[in-house]
């Protein structure tokens, strides 16, 4: 049994009525080891580096033969937007361009209210609407389940977009968060110095992939990819090592032994949209 | 005089346009107001709207040429062309919409059959082939029995493509407004209406008073468009009641958007008002029909509320989340759900356009495009 954090296990410090028991954080050196480690101090390990002894089991066998998913942990995303962040800076995304966009949903009128944080990755569907549409197969289903992107191949015709009932795919207009920025020649910002980053490339599926011109990712539509590039190099997507409430969790559904396959086969999981029978790899627990 | 402003009204949207093209060629889409939430914007609008009247017009065009209607006998030729002179017109619409203008190609070599898009590029490819090659027939008499087999082989052709044009958003489940099974049904109605209406405003403003046949077939003509403006506000009325009662939180909106919207004044006096009712009044008025000008004016009018009509079809699905969340998840221009077109989408409109009605009219002064027709 992996252990895992929720809003079950607070922090009993916290409470009025705490008292000091073994194992429970104290001293700051305490407190921070248990944020970061996610669960009390003395347990068997973080959930990251589970899933990370998890990617490397799954990376030695065939592509076919591994199914990525991903668990997302509602009661424990506080909204900090930080996978968002993270994922931005990880495929050097520009304006428009969003791969997982946290929602924030209000529930009741007050008093009875209560708020809720849902990260939307693309969800990777096992029987995704979007990829019948293209007109020239650039995107597709890979072996393992993620729905790639050919950018070489996409001719930007957008048909996808209107498919996805996720509002999941995006489209790169080429545009720059720098454009229209003032430059001054010895400041340290500006936009002479910030293009510098704006136009480095990004490495999505495995490729440089530089911002010139009208050339591809330009024209082209984008989406969350799980970070196949990272995964290849035995990496969690950067949405999941950069959650700071450990409420993202990856791994290979088909690895009885994986910490992610516990959870999907939990009672209290949902996915959206389940009506529409796209049967999303992203599940959400509640 | 009405041509003489024409030559000068297209001479000037081809100027604007052409800076619109410029704008498109250097700028690619960054100047585009559509984003990824309404994602087919103007152009998209625009490509329906002529391709529908492309296919109506060619409907028209085999009354001469496969039914041998002897009222229309002379109208085949002009039909013909306004089917190219508007399927050119959509296609280049459609083109500058793609992200990738140069990929264009990889549809052909490397298209998807199971994409309807695929199917629609490859159909429209053949029957502006199909078509090109028919009117070049009209020109040879000694080859005019190829015409008849060739304009049998194209109306279902162009009524499927009418109908797949309706598919390309009603096989789209994820937008309930889009995912009818009357979407391919009344597409084909409303590409026969606005091929009609073409029709009604060529013969009406340009066709010769001489013609002995003109007030016979404007009358015709004006009794099929108040037929199907009849048929249109009845699929219109049986599309809004069935979302509205259904209750599907999406459809609801997306009707709504239709008629209270952003858009709402042009649906309500452009699509309703200018583009149906004000026909079917004046053309149901004893004696209008016959009067070219009137006849022509109203089939202008048609068209003008079929432009907005397909502009209804495709924004409002699209503003309309697919997750309400989304509205404020993410803030960006591009992440936005309301929509107005930009000045490029605009200017390369309005070149296209004064493309067509200028091709149009060379058409009709300088070759022999509806000299057939006068002359009978």
């Amino acid at each position: 049994m992996h252990a895992v954090t929720s809003s079950a296990t607070l922090p009993r410090f916290c409470l009025p009525n705490f008292k000091e028991e073994e194992g429970m954080p104290v001293t700051t050196q305490e407190l921070v080891s248990f944020i970061v480690a996610g669960a009390p101090v003395g347990t068997p390990e973080d959930p990251l580096l589970t899933m990370q002894e998890d990617l490397q089991r799954a990376l030695k066998k065939q592509v076919k033969d591994r199914r990525w998913v991903m668990a997302l942990d509602l009661r424990k995303c506080v909204g900090c937007s930080a996978c968002t962040i993270a994922c931005i800076v990880e495929n050097k995304l520009p304006p428009g361009v969003v791969y997982r966009p946290v929602m924030e949903e209000e529930i009741g009128t007050y008093p009875n209210v209560t708020r809720r944080f849902v990260p939307r990755p693309c969800m990777q569907c096992d029987n995704p609407p979007c990829v019948p549409v293209c007109p020239v197969s650039a995107t597709y289903k890979r072996a393992d389940g993620v729905v790639e992107v050919n950018y070489d191949q996409c001719i930007g015709c957008r048909y996808c977009v209107t498919a996805c009932p996720y509002g999941a795919r995006t489209f790169d207009f080429g545009e720059k968060y720098t454009s229209g920025a003032p430059t001054q020649a010895g400041i340290i910002v500006g936009r002479a110095r910030v293009e510098v980053y704006e136009t480095a490339a990004g490495y999505e599926y495995g490729r440089a992939w530089e911002r010139q011109g009208q050339e591809s990712p330009i024209g082209n539509v984008r989406k969350c990819h799980f970070c196949l590039h990272r995964l290849n190099a035995g990496m969690l997507p950067a949405c999941v090592t950069t959650c700071i409430g450990r409420a993202t969790y990856f791994g290979d559904a088909n690895d009885p032994d994986a910490l992610i396959g516990d959870l999907i086969g939990s009672a209290n999981v949902t996915r959206l949209k389940e009506e529409l029978g796209t049967q999303p790899k992203v599940f959400y627990l509640l | 005089m009405l041509k003489r402003l024409l030559y000068l009204a297209s001479a000037v949207a081809i100027v604007i346009g052409l800076w619109g093209l410029y704008d498109r060629l250097t700028a690619g889409h960054a100047n585009a107001a559509y984003g990824s939430y309404v994602v087919w914007g103007f152009w998209v609008a625009m490509y329906l709207f002529f391709v529908g009247i492309a296919a109506g017009a060619f409907v028209l065009a085999t009354l001469e040429y496969v039914f041998d209607v002897a009222l229309f006998k002379g109208t085949g030729r002009l039909a013909l062309y306004l089917t190219l002179v508007t399927l050119g017109a959509g296609l280049l619409h459609i083109w500058f919409d793609l992200g990738h203008l140069e990929r264009i190609w990889k549809v052909y070599l490397q298209g998807s059959p199971s994409s309807v898009m695929t199917q629609i590029v490859w159909g429209y490819t053949i029957f502006g082939l199909l078509a090109l090659a028919a009117l070049v027939l009209t020109f040879r008499p000694a080859q005019q029995k190829l015409l008849k087999p060739l304009m049998a082989l194209g109306l279902p052709l162009a009524l499927y493509l009418s109908g797949a044009v309706g598919a390309l958003m009603g096989v789209q489940a994820a937008r309930a407004f889009w995912h009818v099974g009357l979407f391919p049904v009344q597409f084909p109605f409303f590409s026969l209406a606005s091929g009609i209406a073409v029709m009604l405003g060529a013969l009406g403003l340009f066709g010769d008073p001489k013609n002995a046949r003109l007030p016979q077939q404007l009358w015709t003509l004006a009794v099929a468009s108040i037929v199907l403006q009849i048929v249109k506000l009845y699929f219109l009325w049986a599309d809004f009641s069935q979302s509205l009662y259904g209750g599907v939180p999406q459809n609801i909106a997306a009707v709504n958007q239709v008629m209270f919207g952003q858009y709402g004044w042009a649906f309500w006096i452009l699509q309703i008002g200018i583009g149906s009712l004000l026909p079917i009044v004046v053309l149901l008025t004893p004696g209008m029909a016959r009067r070219p000008q009137v006849a022509g004016w109203m089939g202008v009018c048609i068209l003008v509320g079929f432009a907005v009509a397909r502009a209804n079809i495709v924004f409002p699905a699209l503003t309309v989340p697919e997750l309400d969340a989304l509205m404020t998840a993410f803030q960006d221009p591009r992440l936005q759900f309301a929509y107005f077109p930009s000045l490029t989408e605009w200017a390369l409109s309005a070149g296209i356009i004064g493309l067509a009605i200028a091709a149009f009219l060379v058409g009709y002064d300088r070759l022999p495009i509806a000299r057939e027709a006068s002359t009978l």
